[in-house]
């Protein structure tokens, strides 16, 4: 695999929500990427419905027939149906792949009907534990290759949200330790991943489906819940934002071994994935408010092409069931940003967006498209390993962070970014060193297996 | 016919004996109890269960644990000629059973109102006889030596004189680290002692998971890599390699040898604090974890609680020697020489110890010298001129002894302790104190001293027979309290489990571990019981015939 | 790209302003004299007390410095101990200065400053070891008490008639030796014969929950740092039943 060694934009300001270098087309016609945003319904289904298949196929039958019927009853003119699995849907691979027959059944009726343009994604479970199988040799790995199978057989897109190197990120992030971070997301998940998507991107192919793209919400997320809002202190924001900047260069992989895009929804390195590749990406902010709160509501959308509400549990709310009320809060959303672009305001819409959170903390602000595009410059020109390229990401973040004034810190999340750096300096500079240096340092954390990622 | 002898240490968690063969001098046998027989955790706790119960009962229930202790030395004890006893004033005069008062008010306004007048406690040989109840033939010599005031006693001399440091023409420092720790600062020909109530935390006690030192204790731990290895005491009381884990969540990565880790002895307690200081799991005064505790193994955990009760026991210490230097006119930074002594000091890892602050931060030889106690009973019985120098030495001492309690120089310094354990106050602003009082400073450890271990553990040789572990010291005592409906509260009160009832035809039975129960600062039984019939005393005014397992 | 030159009614950086505020120690007073009192107290100085006081005095009330320069400067000591800020050895030298400055005005003025609501605290018969009561003491000082300190080894007798004389709003405890802690239910006893409900609060050493709420008026302080807030309870009027109830069990 070729490690990206070149940007897709020119510059920041080429990027705009809405377009893509290189949009995708669905089967119905949609055109991610291209000129317009779209909005991207997840619903969930509620504890107890996975027992049987039977109960399952009914709730996402309600959950998404629900969601198409509101686009339809407000005007919204498109819209994409995000299923994640549940574990059931993902260890029996024939649950998913009839919960996908059904849904984009249940699309095409929509179109038929009413010529609402619609496409439906599955998002695999990775139901691999990183600490208690190895990643590639066991039971869950084949059921999840499996899966995929099953799924393309149907689906317009698939994706995943992969775990490789959480046994060692999660350990690392308790103890403030960036060296464990860049050794977890970048070398570990970037290996994982790499022998992951060659295997979906070839499972799309054969169905003709798209291999969407995943994302490092199980490291980077899990960083940015833990740093939490401006109450929380047990993890700075700031070694967040490094993890953010790390996980580019991990998300990468996927794109790297063929997949097109739409990226998914939670990875919010989708700005800097996008200024690298040029594919169509999905994200997340105001609206995933059902989901955790959020520190960069508005300046995700700043560059996004699917606009989603990353998961919210089929129930009821005095406006309808809460699939239906948030594709109608995700319509009028993108509404807006395809109006902007109509009257050429795209340009001042965005600014908007991106006044709204880029000092108001680590994250918004690296996530801003100049920042995104500048740390993603790191990343192709220092491609010599998913190890330097992840480093030299998550410096150029924290050089970013430091070097402009108006983004204020708290003097304990300053301190330890200043810390974060000096230790990250000290790396060696080459990976099989780096390799070394962290199997001595982190060999004995339970569960890690080194035979996972082929070291 | 051999000539025998018995040396025993009464210590405050727990008695210590050894039969000796007077004419070879070799060890026949040892014997430990894992408790003391009275009620209680500490010191007070024995004494005040003697005001309020009786100095009599409370002396009977010693001199009845001694006699089960010369039972299990398995000697003829018809051949006894000599009985030797070490340990604190109090322990001494709960033994001796004579006045103890004076021993139990600190305060002189309160000892003045009640008339009380303190007991010389010179050193004395007397013969069994005038120790009423004790199981040794009629003329055989009980040894006692002296004490010096109401905090430092025989023990503390055995210290002083068992690790050799006067000997020495050097500024030495010696400390017993227990639930009181005493200490001995040498300078220049003068000795300066201090005692101070650190609280049972370093004998693993008041903490959560804590425990004494016995098998399957983890008695240290050992960084490995990003994980602790625990050192769990075996069979034999020797430290050994148990399994390594990662104290965030309590994972196994490897069993190690084998050993079981049941619970944390102090030297556990004071290397969990270390350690997870070092690698940021702890930020004083917080636990960073998910569950703010700590977890050696599944069920093994430390938390904010126990840190604190390790903090103030740590921090008591140095501010014991910080106040010692200042009587003596010196900084710790003139201490060359550091004595470590009681089973705390003994197993602990000096290096750890001292990057706690309990050991003086420059010293350049540690020795960890086991339990003085009992080497000094044992000298003793050897050598009966031991008993004038240990009189001699507690004449000097009188001298520049510091009641702590009453010195502002501990007192300032016990809150700067008090801040940086339990408030996180910063160590910078507590030297930025220690100079604004003008005390001595606080600087942090130099180059790693050298460590000299006198006894490879505890008690160094335990005889021929070796070791007996008593573990229930205490006598199990029935009585049937009248209008006792065996409504079972007091028996799911009793923060120790110490009470069972029995139900019985037309009444119940109640039965009381004496050794297990908290004493008479506790009475909740006696709350709880909703006809209010549940008297503690009747466990104990009562003759040992009465006693419902007698000791086989 | 355009960038808003103010994000005031953008966002709020609540991190930030908890931080700001934090070291900062707040001007208390406009009156540069009356603010150098503050300033020695806030800090602890007590060398320099002495004279801030003298020069006030000069111009100024004895009653003026005492309220707006010394008592309004422990109360800053209080809000920086409060947020984490002042560790407990600054506020016990910050108390000591202002029982210092307070001694001053109250000799100028020839009678005590009828300044506060007042607590009596000691350390139990019997019992020398009073590091508890110290910061107990210094806690109060700074919460605006004032504090009758009885010191330690205080008889039971001492410690009511204290109690008759001064009508204190709270009365406090002390004993590290469950020996002398016996004294407290005595104490208790006695003032509920002469009808001073007062509430009692008792920690330190031994002293267990269990025990103290055993007798009326007893309620059990696990921490010296709660004494500020009970006190301020029993100001308010709170029984020691009420009292009991909100801080044990």
């Amino acid at each position: 695999m070729k490690l990206s060694s070149s940007m897709a934009y020119g510059s920041s300001a080429e990027m705009m929500f809405g377009f893509a270098r290189k949009p995708v087309e669905t089967k119905q016609g949609l055109t991610i990427g291209g000129g317009y945003v779209i909005p991207e319904i997840v619903p969930h289904p509620r504890p107890g419905s996975e027992k049987t298949i039977k109960t399952l196929l009914r709730e996402f039958e309600r959950a998404n027939f629900d969601a198409l019927e509101r686009c339809v009853m407000v005007g919204h003119p498109h819209l994409v149906v995000e299923n994640e699995h549940v574990y059931q849907m993902t260890a029996n691979p024939g649950w998913g792949g009839e919960i996908a027959a059904q849904s984009v059944r249940q699309t095409l009726e929509f179109k038929d009907k009413y010529g609402l343009k619609s496409a439906y994604r599955s998002t695999i479970a990775d139901i691999r534990k990183p600490d208690m199988v190895n990643l590639r040799d066991s039971e869950p790995t084949s059921k999840v290759l499996e899966s995929f199978n099953e799924c393309a057989k149907y689906s317009d897109i698939i994706s995943i949200e992969s775990l490789g190197g959480k046994e060692i990120s999660d350990y690392s992030l308790i103890r403030n330790d960036i060296t464990g971070l860049l050794f977890a997301q970048a070398v570990l998940g970037g290996r994982d991943m790499e022998w992951l998507w060659s295997q979906i991107v070839k499972i799309a192919k054969k169905h003709d489906c798209i291999a969407g793209g995943d994302t490092d919400c199980a490291q980077a997320n899990t960083a940015m819940f833990m740093a939490g809002g401006f109450l929380s202190k047990d993890i700075p924001h700031t070694l967040a934002a490094l993890s953010r900047a790390i996980s580019a260069g991990r998300t990468l992989v996927a794109y790297e071994c063929g997949a097109t895009g739409p990226g998914k929804d939670c990875a919010y390195e989708n700005p800097v994935i996008k200024a690298i590749t040029g594919v169509p990406i999905s994200a997340e902010g105001k609206t995933s408010a059902c989901a955790h709160p959020d520190l960069c509501g508005n300046v995700m959308g700043a560059v996004c092409d699917l606009w989603s509400n990353e998961a919210v549990e089929y129930n009821n709310m005095f406006g309808g069931s809460t699939s239906a009320v948030f594709a109608e809060m995700l319509g009028y959303d993108t509404a807006a940003m395809n109006s902007a672009i109509s009257l050429g305001y795209q340009k001042e819409y965005q600014a908007c967006l991106v006044n709204s959170d880029r000092y108001r903390g680590p994250h918004g602000f690296m996530l801003c498209p100049d920042n995104a595009w500048l740390i993603g410059k790191a990343v192709v020109d220092n491609n010599e390993s998913m190890y330097t390229r992840a480093r030299a990401a998550a410096d150029k973040c924290g050089k970013l962070m430091l070097g402009d004034p108006l983004l204020r810190m708290t003097a304990f999340e300053k301190e330890s970014l200043l810390s974060y750096m000096k230790e990250m300096q000290s790396l060696p500079d080459k990976e099989e060193d780096f390799i070394d240096l962290c199997l001595s340092k982190y060999g004995k954390v339970k569960g890690f297996k080194p035979a996972s990622y082929g070291l | 016919m051999s000539r025998l002898a018995i040396a025993m240490d009464i210590g405050t968690s727990g008695l210590r004996a050894q039969a000796l063969d007077l004419s070879s001098r070799d060890i026949i046998s040892t014997v430990i109890t894992t408790r003391h027989p009275l009620p209680g955790a500490n010191v007070i706790d024995h004494i005040h269960f003697a005001l309020e119960i009786g100095l009599e009962t409370a002396n009977r229930i010693i001199i009845q644990a001694v006699n089960r202790i010369i039972l299990e030395l398995h000697i003829n004890t018809e051949k006894v000629v000599r009985l030797a006893v070490c340990g604190n004033p109090i322990q001494l005069s709960l033994f001796q059973g004579i006045e103890i008062r004076d021993l139990a008010f600190a305060g002189k306004r309160k000892l003045e109102s009640l008339g009380v007048v303190s007991p010389e406690r010179e050193a004395v040989i007397t013969a069994t006889r005038n120790i009423p109840g004790l199981n040794l033939p009629a003329g055989c010599d009980v040894i006692i030596p002296p004490s010096v005031c109401h905090e430092i006693g025989a023990d503390s001399l055995a210290m002083i004189i068992q690790t050799g440091m006067l000997e020495k023409d050097e500024t030495s420092l010696a400390t017993d680290y227990g639930t009181n720790a005493e200490m001995a600062l040498l300078h220049q020909g003068r000795v300066f002692t201090g005692s101070t109530a650190a609280g049972p935390a370093l004998e693993g006690q008041q903490i959560s998971c804590g425990m004494l030192a016995v098998p399957g204790a983890v008695s240290d731990l050992n960084s490995d890599i990003s994980c602790q290895r625990l050192i769990v005491l075996d069979s034999e009381m020797i430290p050994a390699e148990g399994p390594l884990v990662d104290m965030s969540d309590g994972s196994v990565i490897d069993a190690g040898s084998g050993v079981r880790p049941i619970g944390i002895t102090g030297t556990g307690t004071l290397a969990i604090v270390l350690q997870a200081m070092e690698s940021g799991l702890i930020l004083l005064p917080c636990i960073r974890t998910m569950d703010s505790r700590l977890h050696l193994t599944g069920d093994i955990f430390f938390t904010e609680d126990d840190l604190m009760n390790a903090g103030k026991a740590i921090g008591s210490v140095r501010a014991g020697h910080i106040t010692l230097c200042r009587e003596a006119g010196i900084g710790l930074d003139d201490i060359r020489t550091a004595y470590m002594s009681g089973a705390s000091g003994t197993y602990v890892d000096p290096v750890k110890a001292q990057k706690l602050g309990m050991v003086p931060p420059r010293v350049k030889t540690v020795f960890q010298v086991g339990n003085t106690s009992l080497s000094m009973a044992r000298d003793l019985v050897f050598d009966l001129s031991k008993l004038d120098l240990m009189s001699s030495l507690a004449d000097k001492l009188r001298e520049h002894h510091c009641l702590f309690a009453a010195s502002d120089t501990f007192k300032k310094v016990f809150i700067l302790e008090l801040s940086y354990w339990t408030e996180g106050m910063p160590i910078s602003m507590y030297r930025k104190f220690l100079k604004k009082y003008g005390f001595p400073d606080l600087p942090p450890p130099g180059a790693t001293p050298e460590i000299v271990h006198t006894v490879k553990r505890d008690i160094d040789d335990l005889g021929r027979m070796g070791l007996t572990i008593i573990p229930d010291i205490g006598g199990k005592v029935r009585a049937t309290m009248e209008g006792c409906t065996a409504c079972m509260n007091c028996v799911e009160e009793c923060p120790e489990n110490a009470i069972t009832i029995i139900q019985e035809a037309d009444s119940a039975a109640v039965t009381l571990d004496q050794s297990l129960c908290s004493g008479v600062a506790c009475r909740r039984c006696e709350r709880v019981c909703p006809h209010k019939c549940f008297d503690l005393s009747r466990f104990f005014c009562i003759t040992s015939e009465e006693l419902a397992t007698p000791w086989e | 790209m355009k960038h808003s030159p103010n994000s005031s009614r953008i966002f709020t950086r609540y991190d930030i302003n908890i931080e700001v505020a934090r070291p900062k120690i707040r001007d208390i007073s406009e009156d540069k004299l009356l603010q150098k009192v503050a300033d020695c107290v806030v800090k602890g100085d007590e060398e320099a007390i002495e004279s801030a006081v003298k020069e006030a005095l000069k111009t100024r009330s004895p009653l003026k410095v005492t309220n707006e320069g010394l008592i309004a400067g422990m109360k800053e000591v209080s809000r920086l101990w409060d947020e984490g800020i002042y560790f407990l050895p600054q506020v016990i030298l910050s108390s000591d200065t202002m029982i210092a400055g307070i001694d001053l005005c109250e000799d100028k003025m020839g009678k005590a400053v009828k300044k506060k609501p007042k607590v009596v605290t000691h350390t139990a018969e019997g019992d020398i070891h009073d590091i508890g009561q110290v910061i107990v003491n210094a806690l109060l000082n700074a919460a605006g008490f004032d504090v009758i300190n009885l010191g330690a080894d205080v008889p039971v007798d001492e410690v009511v008639e204290a109690c008759k004389l001064h009508n204190p709003v709270m009365l406090t405890g002390t004993a590290l030796m469950t020996t002398t802690m016996t004294a407290f239910p005595k104490i208790a006893e006695k003032l509920k014969e002469l009808g001073l409900n007062i509430p009692f609060v008792c920690g330190g050493g031994a002293v267990s929950e269990e025990y103290v709420t055993s007798f009326d008026l007893g309620i059990w302080g696990k921490e010296a740092s709660q004494a500020p807030g009970m006190a301020e309870d029993a100001l308010n009027g709170l029984s020691w039943w009420e009292m009991r109830t909100k801080w044990n069990g």
